[in-house]
């Protein structure tokens, strides 16, 4: 349970920490073994090499010496005694070796008892924890030999004394010098068996190093295996998670994935559907523009006829009256019936413009340019001439356009349109200009209008579908948005608009609307 | 069918206002034939000369002219103090806020285009009837008067007092006595009136004190 709970906690631990762990738990492993190894190469060789020097030196020491006994001291008293040297020089030598000695023996104490030349602690600690063959340094018989060496040294000083005492019998001098060679040779088997004591002691330590070099080494290698072990484990463990982790992201991608696709090819279907739906309410805007624009034209027509209605009834009452007062004569019957023709045609024109208007062209047709554009003003004409509207036409006969005729003229009415209604609330002069240009096989045509242009904050709205200034009934907010569909999708052409000062026959006007239609001469589709 | 005496147009004049020549044309020829003259203009600014320059007795305008309004023009003639000529509205609108309008200014009357012709001048006629008949009435004044100067005036005031005491049913209750106590005249010129009167059957002494005014037999003279 707890295992479990711990695995689960491993688990839940983030996939950077792990591997931040894992490098952290190898480097320190690694970093442990190279500290362990290094400092313990280190303090055996310093302890060898101490050791060494502090054995060696001190077994040095004692040899000097035994020598100096021997070689200065006995042999001097001997050829002293042989008559070889005499009793001054020898004096000098003995005291040159005595202090010899004295120097070599302090040297040899302050050697043995040195905190120097003491063991590492490390070592020391190692030994004290593993217990090693607990032989401990049998200072009680070094210190006896020293005791004894030193009783020796003693006795040897007072016979050096003796014998060198110029008040010795020469009897006692022989017996000395006897005693002096027994003392000396003692002596040098006490320094023999010190120094013997040392070699052991010696000998004794560096088996201690090596024991210590081997546990240390048994220690590292342990450590190497565990160390390596454990990295082993864990970045196995640690991997498996990374598989486990892999492959559950993996199954989680796949299944992202497969739902994205689904979602993908809903969208698409949606998509396909909104794009109908979307066709479907363009042709149903595009029908309620036209039917919009239908209405218009019958309240034109309307408009257009109540006039010569009017007249006609007057004139055919007319006729009744002057009959019932004995007036009629032919001569009036004639000129009423000429009057009314002339009204009746105008009112069938007007009827064969806008049924013209509203036939379907499937088909495009050359025409020049200025036809289509008087055609529309034919059919504004009634509005133009009660609004005293001045309108001008500068383009050459030469322009020609193949394209469709109706919806090219729909255009044109809806802008002058727009223009008759501006122009309707402004005092003063009133015009509405058409010129058009022939550039780099782009005809560009302007219509102007002084009716005080168009509102700055209105300006880029003004081609949207159902957008208008008028009040409710009066506009659809639809004649400028088909128009501009006329001219960018089935035309290949261009409708901008803006506000600009016009002059005309040296009259500044400040305020006028300019749109400006730019249609390409021939489509690319065309196949002359 | 003409129901109304039409021929009293003759003695009138109109000024006609719409700016549509056509019908302004036409209309001004049918007109002409009823009306005495007919100033046909199509602009407020003419149709102000007109009525400066001439005598004009009904005025016929149209509502909507180009840049002008005709209930403005008439609502500038009413406050102006000299003229004060009655007018009819002939338009093609049916605004509610026109009508209300001409009503305030008591138009005669508001006619719908298409113009009918017989309505026209039924409307016509009857604007300008009372001035016909006050005009009638004048002459019937100034005739009597101009008797009353020429012959004897006395007897011409007892016509006078007997015409002004009749009752609804053209008879008079009174006495030679009572009209002499109001008009100073002899008794033998009242008996010779009243005997010529009877005579003419003008007259007619029914009952005692009771004379009757016979109306026809003054039209079948």
């Amino acid at each position: 349970m707890k295992i479990k709970k711990i695995l689960q906690a491993l688990d839940a631990i983030s996939f950077g920490y792990k591997s931040a762990f894992l490098l952290f738990i190898i480097m320190g492993g690694m970093i442990s073994i190279i500290f362990l190894s290094q400092v313990s190469i280190y303090t055996i060789k310093n302890d060898y090499d101490l050791l060494f020097e502090k054995r060696t030196k001190s077994i040095i020491r004692l040899e000097n010496i035994k020598d100096t006994y021997i070689v200065n001291i006995n042999e001097t008293l001997n050829d002293m005694q042989k008559n070889i040297i005499n009793l001054q020089q020898s004096a000098e030598v003995i005291t040159l070796a005595r202090q010899l000695i004295e120097k070599n023996w302090s040297n040899y104490n302050k050697i043995i008892s040195s905190e120097e030349y003491q063991i590492s602690w490390l070592n020391a600690m190692i030994k004290k924890i593993f217990i090693m063959n607990g032989e401990k340094p049998n200072i009680i018989l070094q210190q006896s030999i020293i005791k004894n060496i030193e009783k020796k040294q003693k006795r040897i000083t007072r016979l050096l004394n003796e014998i060198f005492n110029p008040y010795t019998q020469v009897k006692d001098l022989s017996f000395y010098m006897e005693e002096m060679n027994y003392e000396i040779n003692s002596l040098s088997i006490y320094i023999t068996s010190l120094t013997n004591y040392d070699l052991n002691m010696a000998i004794q330590e560096k088996r201690d190093t090596n024991k210590i070099f081997d546990l240390l080494s048994l220690i590292l290698n342990i450590s190497i295996v565990l160390v390596f072990l454990f990295s082993a484990l864990l970045s196995a463990f640690i991997i498996s998670n990374f598989k486990k982790l892999h492959f559950t992201l993996q199954g989680d991608v796949l299944e992202k994935t497969e739902a994205l696709q689904k979602l993908n090819d809903t969208l698409e279907i949606k998509i396909k559907k909104e794009v109908e739906n979307s066709r479907k309410k363009d042709t149903l805007m595009f029908q309620q523009a036209r039917l919009a624009s239908m209405g218009e034209m019958i309240a034109n027509i309307a408009h257009q006829w109540r006039q010569p209605l009017g007249s006609m009834m007057m004139i055919i009452q007319g006729v009744q009256s002057k009959m019932e007062l004995g007036k009629l004569t032919p001569e009036i019957i004639n000129s009423k019936v000429i009057d009314a023709l002339l009204l009746a045609e105008n009112m069938s024109d007007t009827l064969e413009n806008f049924q013209n208007f509203f036939k379907p062209t499937k088909e495009k047709e050359s025409f020049s340019l200025k036809s289509v554009i008087k055609h529309s003003l034919t059919l504004s004409k009634y509005i133009l001439e009660q609004r005293k509207i001045k309108v001008s036409i500068k383009i050459s006969d030469t322009i020609k356009l193949h394209t469709y005729y109706n919806e090219l003229s729909h255009v044109f009415l809806n802008i002058i349109a727009n223009a008759e209604d501006a122009l309707g609330s402004i005092e003063g002069e009133k015009f509405i200009e058409i010129i058009a240009k022939e550039v780099n096989q782009k005809i560009f045509i302007y219509i102007i209008d002084n009716g005080g242009g168009i509102k700055k904050d209105i300006l880029p709205h003004i081609f949207e579908p159902y957008f208008t200034t008028k009040y409710k009934s009066n506009g659809t907010g639809l004649g400028l948005y088909m128009s501009q569909q006329i001219i960018e999708k089935h035309m290949q052409g261009i409708i901008r608009c803006k506000n600009v000062c016009y002059t005309i026959n040296n009259n500044k006007f400040e305020h006028c609307a300019l749109f400006t239609i730019i249609l390409p001469m021939k489509e690319s589709t065309d196949d002359k | 069918m003409i129901n109304r005496n039409i021929h009293i147009l003759h003695n009138f004049n109109i000024l006609y206002l719409e700016d549509d020549v056509e019908l302004l044309k036409q209309t001004k020829d049918v007109l002409d034939d009823f009306m005495q003259e007919v100033f046909a203009v199509s602009s407020i600014k003419e149709a102000m000369k007109v009525l400066e320059n001439e005598h004009i007795d009904v005025i016929l305008s149209d509502i909507l002219l180009k840049d002008e309004n005709g209930i403005d023009f008439l609502k500038s003639l009413k406050e102006s103090t000299y003229i004060d000529i009655p007018t009819v509205f002939i338009t093609a609108h049916t605004e509610t806020s026109y009508l209300l309008e001409a009503i305030k200014l008591k138009v005669e009357n508001y006619i719908v285009k298409p113009i009918n012709l017989k309505e026209l001048l039924n409307t016509i006629h009857d604007i300008v009837l009372p001035i016909n008949q006050h005009k009638e009435a004048q002459k019937s004044n100034n005739l009597i008067k101009i008797i009353s100067e020429v012959t004897d005036g006395k007897q011409v005031e007892v016509i006078k007092y007997i015409m002004l005491h009749l009752d609804e049913s053209n008879e008079i209750h009174t006495s030679y006595s009572e009209i002499m106590s109001h008009i100073d005249i002899s008794k033998p010129t009242l008996v010779k009136l009243f005997k010529k009167l009877s005579e003419k059957n003008i007259l007619i002494n029914t009952s005692h004190k009771v004379y009757k005014f016979h109306q026809d037999s003054l039209d079948n003279l």
